[in-house]
């Protein structure tokens, strides 16, 4: 099960090499046996996806495929609405969310064949960057145990590393599929704002979330964004924009393309390993090609403060009811970010909104005019240790998850497609990654670097040391 | 017969929470402070979808 990808599985499935009820069945005993160590799930469906995987063997005997995703195992992120199943969103209420429909995303998955293992463990309404949560048990990274999975899409990317599930999707506000997939050392993509529905998802911050996929190879994102990008009637923000078949662009040579290294704010203060790491993946794309220039952009910090006032302002709406209802079941550094929110005023957060206007315009036009797209780091160090993260007066833990995604962030309020990449690991084993960002919609082109730069190296062909 | 609980709110900001706000609706005035009048929410979506590739004018 962990040599196999979204796309050689699927053609294995087709060829009838391989059955959508031994390879659920596969993920549902690896689950058992090594889950209650990673923490990865908070529901596992195993008799739901046994019966899907059965209706789809049948569907293949008739002859009928649905393409690439035909019994393929997946999971989602706790807070997605999926037909027959409870969403805590990670809290300590089983129920938390529930929409009239299924969520979007997961609906398209599920009409193209893929099979649901059950629903993730994540953060605490999605706020937070580390993946630890007291209800549900901290998301252990699988290949540095007592270390941060990454959060808040932590059993997303940890499920995807321990081999539990082929992808998964997770939810982005500041990072939370990045993050999580930087720390687990698996592929991670938070797509354009609009690009990918959000209905049938708990909301965190409407103006801020994005829904998109984790997987182990670029191409596998590549494949199972195509299934969830488009219009979408549910969520008015969704684009109207066409979506590209973006599995077939991916091996269009990098040649040519301008590729700006931040000269400005992404660098400063990293860890060395991580500095050395996304730096030496530079070289390697200019070796095959690609031009690396060095690009002052303009400055993030004004755009993660207009995305915390906005980020605050809106959960604080979304979630009031708890906070206000059931404070004590809260974690209190997820409470006290919360807090934050019902302070500010109406004039704070529609001048945040206004100025988000101003500083995409900006960023846009002034780096997309030098380079067709960016190079960044993800983490600004390796997954740190659980405890370390966790220690502390609540002010110190809130500062420090505000440290771990301001490389992140700035992406979201800019509302710009921005993947992470696995580019090596620190000495002692934690995985390190590397961020590519581009113009609005430009997916294709983030996808395309992505791949060129996963070709041309080993790393996703190392597993985590489960047992 | 509709009946609502009782409202109850958050207890008051802390120290913390308290100098977080303050620190943010400072920088939110500080940027404003040259925000032009035509600038509205709605522009951010406008800006995604009305990107032009860039890469024919630098050619």
């Amino acid at each position: 099960m962990t040599d196999w990808t979204i796309t050689t599985l699927g053609g294995a499935i087709a060829g009838r090499q391989v059955s959508p009820v031994e390879v659920t069945r596969e993920c549902l005993e690896r689950i058992a046996r090594l889950d209650a160590k990673i923490r990865s799930f908070i529901t596992v469906d195993a008799e739901g996806a046994l019966a899907t995987a059965r209706e789809l063997e049948a569907e293949l005997a008739a002859g009928l495929s649905r393409g690439p995703f035909h019994g393929v195992p997946l999971a989602y992120k706790d807070l997605c609405h999926v037909r027959g199943l409870p969403t805590s969103c990670g809290t300590a209420t089983r129920e938390y969310f529930s929409a009239e429909h299924e969520c979007t995303a997961v609906n398209r998955l599920r009409e193209a064949g893929a099979v649901t293992l059950g629903k993730l463990n994540m953060t605490e309404l999605a706020l937070g960057p580390f993946g630890d949560n007291a209800h549900h048990g901290d998301v252990q990274n699988p290949w540095c145990p007592g270390h941060v999975a990454g959060g808040s899409s932590s059993g997303s990317a940890a499920a995807v590393a321990a081999g539990f599930a082929l992808g998964a999707l997770g939810s982005d506000t500041g990072g939370s599929i990045r993050l999580p997939a930087a720390c687990c050392g698996v592929v991670g993509l938070k797509p354009t704002y609009g690009r990918v529905s959000r209905a049938g998802v708990m909301p965190l911050s409407w103006s801020l979330d994005h829904i998109g996929p984790l997987t182990r190879t670029v191409a596998d994102a590549a494949l199972l964004l195509g299934i969830i990008a488009g219009h979408d009637p549910r969520d008015a923000t969704s684009s109207r924009r066409g979506v590209p078949y973006y599995e077939r662009l991916l091996d269009t040579p990098v040649e040519g393309l301008r590729v700006g290294l931040p000269a400005n704010y992404f660098f400063d203060g990293l860890d060395a390993a991580v500095d050395a790491a996304v730096r030496a993946a530079a070289r390697i794309l200019e070796g095959l090609g690609a031009e690396i220039v060095s690009v002052r952009v303009p400055d993030p910090r004004p755009v993660v403060d207009v995305s915390n006032v906005i980020a605050r302002a809106e959960s604080a709406a979304v979630h009031a009811r708890i906070a206000r209802e059931r404070p004590h079941e809260l974690q209190p550094a997820v409470r006290a970010r919360l807090e934050v929110g019902f302070h500010l005023t109406a004039h704070d957060y529609l001048q945040a909104l206004r100025l988000r206007t101003r500083y995409a315009r900006a960023f846009v036009a002034e780096v997309f005019a030098e380079v067709d797209a960016l190079l960044a780091p993800v983490i600004p160090e390796p997954a740190p240790a659980l405890d370390a993260v966790k220690a502390g007066t609540v002010d110190e833990v809130v500062m420090r998850m505000g440290r771990f995604s301001r490389l992140t962030r700035p992406f979201n309020g800019l509302g710009l497609p921005a993947l992470s990449v696995p580019c090596g690991f620190s000495a002692d084993g934690r995985p390190l990654a590397l961020q590519v960002v581009g113009r609005p919609f430009d997916e294709a082109t983030v996808l395309r670097l992505g791949h060129a730069y996963e070709r041309a190296t080993d790393w996703i062909t190392r597993r985590p040391a489960l047992a | 017969m509709l009946s609502f609980r009782p409202h109850t709110r958050m207890s008051e900001p802390g120290r913390r929470e308290r100098v977080d706000v303050a620190d943010l609706a400072a920088a939110i005035e500080r940027l404003a402070a040259d925000l032009a009048l035509a600038e509205e929410p709605s522009g951010f979506t406008v800006v995604l979808e009305s990107d032009p590739d860039m890469r024919e004018q630098r050619d």
